[in-house]
């Protein structure tokens, strides 16, 4: 109280107030004050693509379906593909898995995705936009087609010059329909053909047509290859008849031809998902089959719910086994594969796993008729200049920039065989490169990561409840044929699974901070929640009582 | 009870139901009291009042005289005409209580009767209880009559609820709460006139919603308080208008202090209570015997009418105050007052202090003889006090 | 929208209250007043509300507050109420809002005399679990444990913490209930059912003090959860003396995670926090006997 002017008669006659305490600016108390900081989510942050996995969820719950489409496409414009294959990195580090069951992102994805082909794209106004400029992408791959959509949506002209004679890459040509439909694939390349994209079919990179030739005709070129070329065993009699390469195999089956040397017994070798892929398929091909496999299910590179799905379906994988020699009958024809036993060493490999080491002496022989080989591909990197190549991979930064002006690539044919949505977010990024080298766009911000941890939310406020389940196709109904195994599920499943979601990092209106403040100094207008600095006493309540860690509490400076 | 029967009537009624009617006629509106002897009385016939309808009031029943006070501090606050009644260990129970009214500014009318204070146990008067409540802010009214007594209780509202005080009246134990004298009781519609509904200044009110009695730092808490020092002077006015008023309507005055027979007395006792009533006959008879003695009855203690006692105790050689009470270790209340009050002025009388009668020892008009010829004759007052009446 | 709380959007308390950071009392009162409104006079004894209120000449509600001495809370509501009821003002209420102090020890003669009366006034205890105000001293409800000033660490509080909603509840009154503040919709509920009542209600609060109980500001909401979830502190409510209700069914969380959030528990060893688990244990379970009938 400053030093007053008030005498005997200005007082009532007893000590009765006549302020209120609006005038005592508590704010001068505190030490540390709360500000609303939106974070990264792991979802987000764990999608190859970054996409706004969280926002979509949200979009979702609400019902708004088209909004929650078009956010997907920011960042990535197949949806109804990765919410079929993808590996899902999002719900593995999923803040809800430690607390019951990660968010079935995936799921949520591929309805979005299904909703965007069958409701918004039929309807969508394709502004049409123009300008000068064209780009030759080299392959149809998920990494190609990204590029050319994000390319197309500005108005650079298109050309994709893909050697087979479908689009798609190893959308249609590696995974099977039964994972991805081969509808599916051609649907999403109609929003390409939508927006103007030019096809050429049957033109081969270094035969018909040299990167020379593109950069002269077109004002850029992205490379966008893959890494096609399968690994060799490595082992003696590998040529024999029956012992098939795994992407090859595919091909065929997705080609709907007959396969050369193809038996009843068949030895798959590799735990990647191509392994998976040639395992499953030959099942519905009628053969018995097995998988080999030199280290242990945890180490499978594979998705871990196709690994699941082959052994429900009836595959056999036999771990930490690795082949040592074919064995071929007098036709020169496979008749078995001699195997060894392996163990973990504790040397750790490039890819952080342990390395495994035969055992001596435990070479045993498996009987088989068909030997399929799945153990990893490379770039064919005979066809390119030397300029932009190393000893394994194409030569290029993170947005594609190589060596020789003009030519960007992406997709595996950079990173080495790795995922599709990771080739998709390689395509975006040397898009938005190039509309920058092109017509001087803004490259977009470098995203800042705020990441949520599990031990950064309040999950009292949360309720354990059951992950949707996804609706798959009995075992015994997919016997001997490739129809899809996953339904999309309907709108009130998606709306239930996305309220599971936390929102981690990103305000979602529960109340919280506003019920909880014992100096009200949180309010709430028109939905929207302000802090009055002037009383808060930095007292932390409200960011302790966040449930998604958005109120972060910072240290107020020496004024 | 019907209203013919005790309205504008006399009736003999005791000291407490003279209390009572007091009460009853004011319209109190909230009655909280503890019982204690002898006090019961009051609150008993006051039950009565309220169970039949007579008085239209609520009628708490506390478990404690501090609850009794804490609230009418309540039900004053909330802005009710309050009453509560008792004695001794009561009154000091209260005390704490009674500082709250009395900084609360509440108007509450507090009739407390005279009794010594224990161990050991004792029912009979003394102004110890009392007198121990000095300091708290109270205003305080000694009685020496049972019509004093109803007629007080009522002007005491009107006191307290203009300066904003609480007003305490005094009567003697037994001698006056248990017995009877016959007593005038007014008519409701003049006791209306003199006494309007209670129309508080400052009342808990939700529309004007504030608080009372915060936290208040050295920076105001003197200010407040000088207000109430304010109050006191202006209830010694006050109490003179509300006394002048009451003799328009109802033919009796009692004034601040009585003078008796002071006008030309060497000796002048100076009296509370009803051994006021003792002390005027003895005046009378030595008074015809040629003494010239006179007798000040101090009624209004607190605030101090000190103007008064000084005009009528400077004119006199001699005064002997009676104490019914004792200030251990120094000497009796009332004796140290008028001390205080005559130490500064340039004729001082000789002023000679008595105790006698505590714990209700019966004061008979020999005592106030010896009391008289003691300080007629006395060359000074040697002692401090001069304790009658108990057996060294 | 999840919480009820939200559609009471008018507020009774302004800012700038002097109440510690993370103070469980100023918030029961935010809640209290959300439940009861316009129309409540209040009653504040000596306790931390009589500074947080604001010093005069300020004050922070905006309902009437009367202060009044340490143990007279009951009593002075009970005149306040007497008051309103003559002058036909019986849609006002009266609220008697006292710590732990003003309740269970030098108000416990008043308190159980209003309830006696069964008076029409709405007693809300806000349980800090000492004598706050004047400096973390122990009250009969601090529990067993606890290091205060005056039963420090050497010495720690061997009494265990009186039930004072049992004592109340034993003068049949027509509702006794416990509440916390992590619960804010369960609180105005009860508050709101307080209002309804045909006599003295009596309501129970946890309100934790991080400033007495050597805690972190922030953890003012968790640890009133904690309470009730670890059986510490349970909500129900008792009718008419009688008829008992659990409103809240606990997670069972073991008491070590309560205690351990609070610095005047630290001192405990394991012996002594399985003494409170079992004295914890065992009045749930007479808790639970009554319940069922």
């Amino acid at each position: 109280m400053k030093k007053l002017d008030l005498r005997v008669k200005d007082y009532p006659e007893l000590a009765i107030s006549w302020e209120t305490t609006l005038i005592n600016k508590t704010g001068t108390w505190r030490t540390f004050y709360p500000k609303y900081l939106s974070k990264t989510p792991p979802c987000n942050y764990y999608c190859p693509a970054n996409e706004n996995i969280q926002k979509y969820i949200a979009l979702s719950l609400k019902g708004e379906f088209e909004e929650a489409y078009l956010t997907i496409l920011e960042k990535n414009p197949f949806p109804s593909i990765t919410g079929r294959v993808c590996y899902h990195p999002c719900e593995t580090g999923c803040n809800r898995g430690k607390f019951d069951e990660s968010i079935a992102i995936h799921t949520i994805e591929r309805f979005i995705g299904d909703y965007g082909l069958n409701f918004v794209e039929p309807k969508r106004r394709i502004e049409k936009l123009t300008n000068d400029k064209k780009v030759a992408i080299i392959g149809s791959g998920p990494s190609g087609l990204s590029c050319a959509y994000y390319l197309l949506s500005n108005g650079v002209k298109v050309t994709i010059l893909e050697r087979e004679e479908y689009p798609g890459g190893i959308l249609f040509y590696g995974i099977p329909s039964y994972r991805l439909p081969k509808e599916i694939v051609k649907r999403e390349v109609e929003k390409l053909i939508k927006r103007g994209a030019k096809f050429i079919f049957g033109k081969e990179l270094g035969k018909d047509f040299s990167l020379d030739d593109l950069t002269k005709e077109y004002d850029a070129v992205f490379l966008a290859i893959g890494a096609q070329i399968e690994q060799e065993l490595g082992v003696p009699n590998e040529e024999a008849k029956g012992v098939l390469m795994g992407l090859e195999f595919l091909k065929t089956i997705n080609l709907k031809r007959k396969i050369k040397d193809f038996g009843k017994n068949v030895l798959v070798i590799g735990g990647g998902n191509t392994a998976i892929d040639c395992a499953r398929t030959a099942l519905r091909k009628g053969a018995k089959v097995k998988i080999l496999y030199r280290r242990t299910k945890e180490e499978m590179p594979a998705v871990k719910e196709e690994v699941e799905e082959a052994i429900k379906e009836g595959i056999e994988i036999i771990f930490l086994t690795a082949p040592v020699r074919v064995i071929k009958d007098k036709k020169g024809k496979v008749k078995g594969l001699e195997c060894v036993k392996m163990k973990l060493s504790e040397e750790v490999d490039e890819t952080g796993r342990r390395k495994p080491i035969p055992i001596k002496d435990s070479n045993f022989v498996i009987k088989c008729d068909t030997i399929i080989k799945a153990i990893g591909e490379r770039v064919d990197l005979n066809i390119l200049p030397k300029e932009i190549i190393s000893k394994r991979t194409i030569l290029a930064d993170e947005f594609g920039k190589t060596n020789i002006e003009k030519v960007f690539a992406g997709g595996d044919c950079v990173t080495g065989p790795k995922t599709v949505v990771e080739a998709i977010a390689y395509g975006r990024r040397a898009a938005a490169f190039i509309l920058h080298y092109l017509k001087n766009y803004e490259l977009p911000p470098k995203e800042i990561f705020n990441l949520v941890d599990y031990e950064n939310l309040n999950t009292y406020y949360f309720e354990k409840q059951k992950r949707i389940e996804e609706s798959k196709l009995p075992v015994n109904k997919r016997k001997r044929n490739f129809k899809e195994i996953i339904a999309t599920l309907s709108d009130q499943d998606i709306k239930y699974e996305a309220g599971r979601c936390f929102s981690c990092g990103v305000c979602n209106k529960c109340d919280n901070c506003y019920v909880f403040c014992p100096d009200l100094a949180i309010l709430k207008k028109n939905g929207e929640y302000e802090i009055l600095y002037d009383y808060c006493k930095g007292c932390g309540v409200c960011a302790h009582e966040c449930p998604r860690n958005v109120i972060s509490m910072f240290f107020e400076e020496e004024k | 009870m019907k209203e013919g029967l005790i309205y504008g009537k006399k009736k003999v009624v005791t000291g407490n139901h003279a209390v009572s009617y007091g009460v009853l006629l004011s319209r109190a509106e909230v009655i909280a009291a503890y019982p204690i002897t002898p006090q019961t009385q009051i609150v008993e016939l006051l039950s009565e009042f309220c169970a039949s309808g007579l008085l239209k009031a609520k009628f708490i029943k506390v478990e404690s005289e501090h609850s009794a006070m804490a609230a009418c501090v309540g039900a004053a606050a909330a802005g009710c005409r309050t009453f509560t009644a008792t004695s001794a260990h009561g009154l000091a129970l209260m005390h704490e209580m009674l500082h709250w009214a009395v900084g609360g500014r509440l108007p509450i009318v507090l009739a407390n009767v005279n009794r010594a204070m224990g161990p050991g146990w004792s029912v009979w008067t003394d102004q110890n209880d009392s007198l121990s409540q000095r300091d708290v802010g109270f205003v305080q009214f000694y009685c020496e009559s049972n019509q004093e007594v109803l007629d007080t209780t009522i002007q005491a509202f009107k006191i307290a609820e203009t300066c904003l005080i609480p007003v305490m009246l005094v009567l003697d134990a037994f001698v006056l709460s248990h017995t009877s004298e016959p007593v005038d009781i007014p008519y409701q519609e003049d006791v209306d006139k003199f006494l309007p509904p209670y129309k508080p200044k400052y009342f808990l009110d939700i529309n004007d919603p504030r608080a009372f009695g915060g936290l208040t730092s050295p920076d105001h808490y003197y200010e407040i308080r000088y207000k109430i020092e304010e109050a006191h002077r202006k209830a010694l006015k006050v109490s003179e208008e509300v006394d002048n008023e009451f003799y328009q309507i109802f033919g009796r005055k009692y004034g601040l202090v009585e003078s008796y027979q002071c006008e030309d007395a060497k000796l002048i006792l100076v009296t509370s209570g009803t051994i006021t009533g003792t002390a005027r006959q003895v005046i009378d008879e030595e008074r015809s015997k040629g003494k010239r003695v006179g007798l000040l009855k101090i009624r209004l203690f607190r605030p101090s009418p000190i103007p008064q006692i000084k005009e009528i105790l400077t004119k006199a050689e001699r005064v002997a105050v009676i104490d019914r009470n004792i200030s251990f270790g120094h000497s009796g209340i009332f004796c140290q007052e008028i001390k205080s009050i005559l130490y500064n002025e340039i004729r001082k009388p000789m002023i000679f202090g008595f105790v006698i009668g505590l714990g209700g020892r019966d004061v008979v008009p020999d005592d106030i003889r010896e009391i008289i010829d003691f300080a007629y004759k006395a060359d000074y007052p040697e002692e401090m006090v001069y304790f009658r009446g108990v057996r060294l | 929208m999840r919480w009820q709380f939200a559609n009471y959007t008018q507020e009774y308390m302004n800012q700038g209250h002097l109440a510690c950071p993370g103070c469980g009392g100023a918030y029961a009162m935010r809640l209290a007043l959300k439940a009861l409104g316009k129309n409540t006079i209040v009653v504040i004894p000596a306790c931390c509300w009589s500074i947080i209120d604001g010093p005069f000449p300020l004050h922070c509600l905006k309902v009437p507050v009367y202060h009044t001495a340490f143990e007279t809370a009951a009593v002075v509501a009970s005149g306040i109420r007497a008051a309103l009821d003559i002058k036909g003002k019986t849609d006002i209420e009266v609220l008697a809002f006292a710590g732990d102090g003003g309740t269970l020890d030098i108000g416990i003669q008043a308190l159980s005399a209003a309830c006696e009366r069964n008076d029409k006034i709405i007693y809300a205890c806000y349980d800090n679990e000492a004598y706050m105000n004047t400096g973390i001293q122990r009250s009969s409800a601090t529990p067993y444990g606890a290091w205060t000033t005056t039963t420090p660490r050497e010495n720690f509080k061997k009494e265990r913490k009186k039930n004072i909603s049992e004592i109340i509840a034993a003068h049949r009154i027509p509702y006794v209930a416990t509440a916390s503040i992590g619960f804010p919709d369960d609180l105005i509920v009860k508050f709101k059912k307080a209002k309804e009542a045909k006599g003295t209600a009596f309501i129970h609060i946890f309100a934790p003090c991080p400033t007495g109980w050597r805690m972190a500001p922030e953890l003012m909401i968790t640890i009133s959860q904690l309470a009730v979830d670890c059986k510490v502190f349970p909500l129900y409510e008792v009718f008419d003396g009688v008829k008992y209700v659990i409103n809240y069914q606990p997670k069972n969380i073991p008491v070590k995670e309560y205690l351990k959030l609070q610095g005047r528990f630290s001192h405990l060893t394991e012996k002594e926090i399985e003494i409170i688990q079992r004295e914890v244990d065992f009045n749930w379970e007479i808790l639970t006997k009554k319940a069922k009938g």
